[in-house]
């Protein structure tokens, strides 16, 4: 099945969309944590489904160990997100929210959920919003923990001939931490999101 | 004499919905640029007396060139528009000399509330 790729104006139209989204996540974020959060520019693309795991691996900059929470979201358009957190990010996490907070693995798991939690809830409701759609989500689950980043992700999984990436990042000044959120979507809602950025781009 | 507006975002849509969002009654020659280091050299070629500025952009962001309009002691009104919403974000842009700070999407009525507060229309 082949597919036809966004024209630009479809992807400007996405990746500003998806702008104003983590902006209200990195706000969350902000808040959690009590600390001024930087956001990237959100990157587009459509891949063959064989290439994600090397498209993710290239975004994240120490693909070494990481740890990775998916949360699977549905209705009108599906997918999954992933939240992909290095080893120093998962130190700082905690340092921030204090070690009386996080004694154990188990506290540090949970801390990741919920900061997962809280960024796809917000990104997701904030994409939602301008495309008018509601989006289900699964609660978040660790794929995986201490794990290379090629590891993480093996396209089979999907059962997918092609993926939509939307990719941001959140990074913390004056510390390494730094996370990633890696939005996954089939053809179908491939489409089905062309015809939502063709109704904004229609709108003006 | 129409005021020289500069509209800097890297998204051309966002640039779009910023420039529908201004009074349509309001005399200005408007110009636009896709990122910090444009903005600046457009504001070098006069082309910014005002100037509606994103923050996160690729290159040079929003921050930086409100860095140099203060260093380099520029002036330039500058209103920020961002998808930032966080309340330190707009704090830092207010110390780095921005008049006001939209949270995207920008629309009609805060330009002109703005505008009209500051005694610009």
């Amino acid at each position: 099945m082949s597919i036809q790729p966004y024209n630009e104006d479809q992807r400007d139209a996405l990746q500003e969309i998806t702008n104003i989204a983590m902006g209200q996540a990195g706000s969350s974020l902000a808040q959690l944590l009590d600390v001024f959060v930087i956001l990237s520019v959100p990157r587009v693309r459509i891949v063959g489904v064989e290439d994600v795991p090397d498209a993710v691996a290239e975004m994240v900059d120490d693909p070494e160990e990481v740890t990775a929470v998916r949360q699977a979201f549905y209705n009108k358009l599906r997918g999954e997100t992933m939240v992909i957190f290095g080893r120093k990010g998962c130190a700082d996490l905690a340092d921030l929210m204090g070690h009386e907070e996080v004694q154990n693995s188990e506290d540090e798991e949970e801390l990741l959920l919920d900061v997962t939690n809280i960024l796809v809830g917000a990104v997701l409701n904030g994409l939602g919003e301008q495309i008018e759609v509601e989006f289900g989500f699964s609660p978040p689950a660790i794929m995986a923990m201490n794990t290379p980043i090629e590891k993480v992700l093996i396209s089979d999984q999907l059962g997918w001939s092609h993926a939509l990436l939307i990719e941001v990042n959140f990074s913390l000044e004056e510390r390494g931490f730094k996370c990633y959120l890696i939005m996954l979507m089939p053809e179908e809602s491939i489409d089905m999101m062309r015809q939502s950025l063709d109704h904004i781009l229609e709108s003006f | 004499m129409a005021l020289p507006v500069l509209v800097v975002d890297d998204s051309g849509m966002s640039r779009k919905l910023t420039i529908r969002a201004l009074p349509k009654d309001w005399d200005i020659e408007i110009s636009q640029a896709a990122d910090g280091f444009e903005a600046i050299e457009a504001y070098h070629q006069g082309k910014a007396h005002m100037m509606f500025l994103d923050l996160t952009m690729p290159g040079m962001d929003g921050f930086e060139v409100l860095e140099t309009l203060q260093k380099e002691g520029l002036d330039c009104f500058v209103i920020v528009v961002s998808a930032d919403v966080q309340p330190e974000a707009e704090i830092r842009a207010k110390e780095l000399g921005a008049m006001a700070f939209i949270r995207k999407p920008i629309n009609t009525e805060i330009v002109t509330k703005i505008l009209t507060e500051f005694g610009i229309i």
